[in-house]
């Protein structure tokens, strides 16, 4: 579903990837652990199109978003990435906009969706994250974690067949990462085709097929949680696991 | 004494009008352009951006005053060009005023939209968003927020402002005031009358922008 192929990356002097390669496919939940720095999140941000790669490939069902460091038009470009969603680490509610508004602007203005069936679409995805009764609220008005899940009820409005979280728990009081969580749980076990960079070991371990490792703009090791969490061989991981 | 203060508000009140067209005129036209201003100098064309710098330069950094005796007299004086830019004086006055406050009005917006948050551009980006819904939809109104105590000021300041028309001739309420102070041997009512009534102009536009800033508290 999608095949990140040996993308590089530098910001200046600093090479943030240096050719990392990996598969996802439909229906599997892979989280990407590591120190910062390693550039979990700028793979994700990649992937999505925040940002450019100097080298490599992207493909999302075997169609090229980049390939060998070309980028397709920005109308394909476009059309393409719209099947996955994103969460954000500081969540980017448009704090000028109801619930509710934050729910339905995208899909009104870009997939064209009528009124009724926006509403009746994001009535149901605040049911299913727990925040029906905020449709009316505004953003300041919430919690860190009620605004998280309202951000994973907007992307989810764009009926993606990706989401990508990056650090989605990272800005949230630790009381707050629970409720956050067991949304994303509920959505892996729905089989949503989820890459998560996160913090939360306890978690990776639980929801993902596989968990790769990230260090120093490389994948160390891309394998199943046990032999990633559980057991892990290599002696960088080991090292990291340590300290958290 | 009350006939002598009748008299001195009818007879201000005809000035009242020039005073606020030029007010009303310049809100309006003042303001989009220096939005336009404001995209030009963010924007990506090397020479669009300098060409706003320097325009920006210039008008908040010479006397307005000096600018309105440019536009109704200066240019009138430039070779060749100069006679097809004869102006009426109010006419002069607009544009001087247009062209000044939209300058003010570009650097304030240049820092509400500075004042928008990069998370907003990608969250737009990532949902389909085009540049131009996220403009509208998202930046424009996160960013009008922002600016609001700042126009306010700018618009009460516009209202005295308008006072400094009298100098090329126009009959506006500070003119009008002047010659009835000089025509009635030294009484001051009309200045009180003509402080009054920028007063209570000043004080609807600070409600209105009270109101503004209500409604845009999110």
């Amino acid at each position: 579903m999608i095949n990140v192929c040996n993308i590089v990356k530098s910001f200046g002097e600093n090479d943030v990837l240096k050719g990392v390669s990996f598969k996802v496919e439909k229906g599997q939940a892979i989280s990407i652990i590591g120190s910062s720095g390693s550039g979990k999140s700028t793979i994700l941000r990649s992937i999505v199109g925040l940002e450019n790669v100097d080298g490599g490939s992207i493909y999302i069902d075997d169609e090229p978003l980049v390939e060998n460091g070309i980028y397709v038009d920005d109308k394909t470009f476009r059309s393409r990435s719209l099947k996955m969603g994103m969460v954000f680490q500081h969540f980017n509610l448009f704090p000028h906009l109801t619930v509710r508004e934050n729910l339905c602007l995208a899909p009104k203005c870009v997939l064209k969706r009528g009124k009724d069936v926006l509403n009746q679409r994001c009535e149901k995805l605040l049911e299913k994250v727990g925040l029906i009764d905020k449709i009316d609220a505004m953003p300041s008005s919430l919690s860190g974690g009620q605004k998280q899940r309202v951000a994973i009820a907007r992307a989810l409005m764009m009926e993606p067949e990706i989401l990508l979280f990056d650090e989605p728990t990272s800005a949230l009081d630790p009381e707050l990462t629970g409720e956050v969580l067991s949304v994303m749980k509920e959505l892996a076990a729905e089989n949503m085709t989820m890459i998560i960079v996160t913090h939360e070991m306890s978690f990776a371990r639980e929801v993902s097929d596989r968990v790769i490792f990230m260090d120093k703009g490389v994948v160390l090791v891309d394998d199943v949680p046990e032999k990633v969490l559980v057991n892990p061989e290599n002696e960088r991981i080991k090292s990291f696991l340590n300290k958290l | 004494m009350l006939e002598f203060l009748l008299n001195t508000i009818i007879a201000m009140s005809k000035g009242v009008g020039y005073t606020v067209s030029l007010f009303v005129i310049t809100i309006i036209f003042s303001m989009p352009l220096g939005l336009l201003c404001t995209f030009m100098s963010n924007g990506k064309n090397p020479v669009l951006r300098a060409i706003t710098r320097a325009y920006v330069f210039v008008m908040r950094g010479t006397p307005l005053m000096l600018q309105l005796f440019f536009f109704y007299f200066g240019i009138t004086k430039i070779p060749f060009i100069g006679q097809f830019l004869v102006m009426e004086r109010f006419t002069a006055a607009c544009v001087t005023f247009v062209l000044n406050y939209a300058a003010y009005f570009c650097e304030i917006f240049r820092g509400g939209l500075l004042s928008v948050d990069k998370g907003q551009y990608e969250a737009s980006k990532v949902l389909g968003l085009t540049k131009w819904q996220t403009t509208v939809r998202i930046v424009l109104p996160q960013m009008f927020k922002v600016v609001l105590p700042s126009v306010s000021n700018e618009a009460i300041t516009l209202v005295k402002d308008t006072a400094l028309i009298t100098a090329i001739g126009i009959m506006d309420l500070m003119h009008i005031t002047k010659s009835l102070v000089n025509g009635s041997a030294g009484s001051i009512e009309p200045f009180i009358v003509a402080a009054v009534f920028y007063l209570m102009v000043t004080f609807g536009l600070t409600k209105l922008f009270n109101y503004l800033e209500k409604k845009f508290m999110f």
